[in-house]
């Protein structure tokens, strides 16, 4: 019997142990992920409040980290002084018509794919291969070609440009969800006097419209943040949010603090509200190089 | 009738597949023939639009003559090596974390993921007003704990500047990090840790015997992408460093960018491109190669 009370006591004695070494360790999982969070949405933080600052705030030692008086005057100023308004709509002009040219070009080659497979597997291998091709081996002949043409400083330009570098990525995902879609839906509308065309826009669409949307986002999100073609093709009435974030870095890195954080929080807005949109479909997306033009 | 259509149908594939293949054939594949054919020629828009067959003058030039570039190819490399690793182990070790964390983890993975969808542009700003001299938070920061008892100019030597990049690119690309291994960790079945508890390991064990090698393909292609993609580096270095302090940032893409918008050595620039496209494919395949070799060994 004493035996017997002597092991129960051993035993509750382990488990609270047990217990003990498991809180510790979910404290010490959500302690390192509150180290992670403040690493990467820190800066998010500081541009933000740096943004609502007012220019004494600047100066102030020690510094300020919180505006006693927010105000938004740095953004009037972006968008009176700097033209961000303009700038604002040129991205968001681009990037809208970019996406949905993307998504009216890949579908059909999509469903080619997905449904009489076509080009084997070596349309889907040179599609993979030309999303690994760098920029900067298109944009030299692109620019040489455009400037011949007159067609630097132009929307319709960079447009072409963005829904081209998209296909292979809007293709590659459109695959999967036309893959997934029941043939025999589409049968039975062709069966009753639906031209191939019309059945994948009036029967497939509706069905996978979430899927599109994935795409969409992504492709918006992809012409938002690319650069290198927007710095080179774009003049002063066309630059987007990109370009004109680069024009605050001239004065040295002091300068302009209040408008640059203010562009910076316009800048990356768009990508916010994707990454919780798209939450399920980010590690796709990004691994495929959804967010890069 | 069926032998119509027997033959729109052998048509309709094509018809379907061709607008995007057309746009592709005359946005991506003849700009591509193009500045090919221009990498043999001395077209230089700062002498003028004439331009005549050189040879292969501009390769061997840029492969064998020029320190500019070669010094942008060891750039390039002393920044990816340093990403890559610390990308990996970070992100290793928060997707680690994240799968255990029981409550909230779709937030909190949205949140984190939050740097990998921003672009390179805009992190870069970011980042680039954090070092500010005199307003920046890291010079603010130091100084108020105590840390720093000067404004430190972050970009002052070649060596602390590249430090100041990788960081960015770290806190930038490590999200897609996590996500990619988070991924693989999940797909991992509970059981063969049950197994391997059952057989005795400690946590210590059961990761090195069942995580690493479960999740090794996941993290080879998650290296990859980003080894391809940090080739890339331009928007991130354009706006943090613009290639300084005396070019010791300057990456290969940032390099052919100057040597064709600033000097406008359009044939040069376009070889420049030719080089960086066979160096990336050599090394895609080098790494797949080394992974089958590894492979073949352990079987």
């Amino acid at each position: 019997m004493a035996v017997a009370v002597e092991r129960s006591a051993v035993v509750t004695q382990r488990l609270k142990r047990h217990r003990l070494w498991r809180r510790i360790g979910h404290a010490l999982t959500y302690l390192g992920l509150a180290v992670a969070l403040v690493f990467f949405l820190g800066p998010f933080f500081w541009i933000v409040t740096t943004s609502l600052k007012g220019n004494e705030d600047f100066f102030a030692f020690p510094p300020v980290w919180i505006p006693h008086e927010p105000s938004l005057k740095h953004y009037a100023a972006l968008f009176t002084r700097s033209s961000g308004a303009r700038y604002f709509t040129n991205s968001m002009v681009l990037s809208t018509f970019s996406m949905i040219a993307a998504l009216v070009v890949s579908l059909p080659t999509a469903y080619s794919i997905a449904r009489w497979r076509f080009g084997g597997g070596l349309l889907s291998i040179f599609l993979l291969v030309l999303r690994m091709l760098p920029a900067i081996a298109l944009i030299i002949p692109i620019y040489i070609v455009y400037k011949l043409l007159g067609m630097t400083n132009n929307y319709l330009g960079l447009v072409v440009v963005y829904t081209v570098l998209y296909i292979p990525f809007a293709v590659w995902l459109l695959v999967g969800f036309l893959r997934d879609f029941p043939v025999e839906i589409e049968e039975a509308a062709m069966i009753d006097g639906c031209s191939r065309l019309r059945a994948l826009v009036q029967v497939i669409v509706p069905i996978i419209a979430p899927g599109m949307a994935v795409v969409a986002l992504f492709a918006f999100i992809a012409t938002w943040n690319e650069f290198l073609f927007a710095i080179v093709l774009t003049g002063i009435e066309t630059k987007t949010m990109m370009v004109l974030v680069t024009s605050f870095t001239s004065g040295g890195t002091d300068m302009f603090y209040g408008e640059a954080s203010a562009s910076v929080v316009l800048g990356v807005l768009p990508a916010f509200a994707v990454a919780f949109m798209l939450q399920r479909y980010l590690v796709k997306g990004l691994a495929l190089g959804g967010t890069k033009g | 009738m069926p032998a119509l259509a027997l033959k729109r149908k052998q048509w309709e594939p094509f018809a379907f597949a061709s607008p995007s293949l057309v746009l592709i054939g005359f946005v991506i594949l003849f700009p591509l023939a193009y500045s090919f054919y221009l990498s043999f020629q001395n077209f230089d828009l700062s002498v003028g639009s004439d331009y005549e067959f050189v040879g292969a003058k501009n390769y061997t030039e840029a492969i064998f003559r020029d320190p500019r570039f070669l010094g942008s190819v060891w750039n390039t490399a002393v920044i990816i090596a340093p990403s890559l690793v610390l990308e990996l182990l970070l992100g290793l070790g928060i997707a680690m974390l994240l799968s255990r964390v029981l409550r909230g983890r779709p937030i909190i993975t949205a949140l984190l993921a939050i740097p990998a969808m921003v672009s390179p542009v805009m992190a870069a700003m970011a980042w680039r007003m954090m070092y500010g001299v005199k307003y920046g938070a890291i010079n603010n920061l130091g100084r108020q704990l105590g840390i720093l008892d000067v404004y430190f100019d972050w970009f002052s030597s070649p060596f602390i500047s590249i430090v100041a990049v990788v960081l960015v690119e770290v806190w930038h690309n490590t999200p897609f990090m996590m996500l990619v291994l988070l991924a693989g960790l999940q797909s991992i079945p509970q059981e063969l840790y049950d197994a391997a508890r059952v057989d005795g390991a400690n946590p210590w064990q059961s990761f090195w015997s069942v995580t690493l090698p479960l999740l090794k393909f996941t993290m080879v292609v998650g290296v990859m992408i980003r080894l391809i993609d940090l080739t890339k580096l331009f928007g991130l270095i354009f706006v943090l460093t613009f290639g300084g302090p005396g070019g010791s940032t300057e990456t290969v893409a940032f390099t052919t960018y100057l040597m064709g918008f600033k000097d406008f050595r359009m044939s040069y620039a376009a070889a420049l491109s030719y080089v960086i496209v066979g160096g990336v494919l050599i090394l895609t395949l080098v790494f797949f190669w080394m992974q089958r070799v590894r492979e073949a060994r352990a079987a």
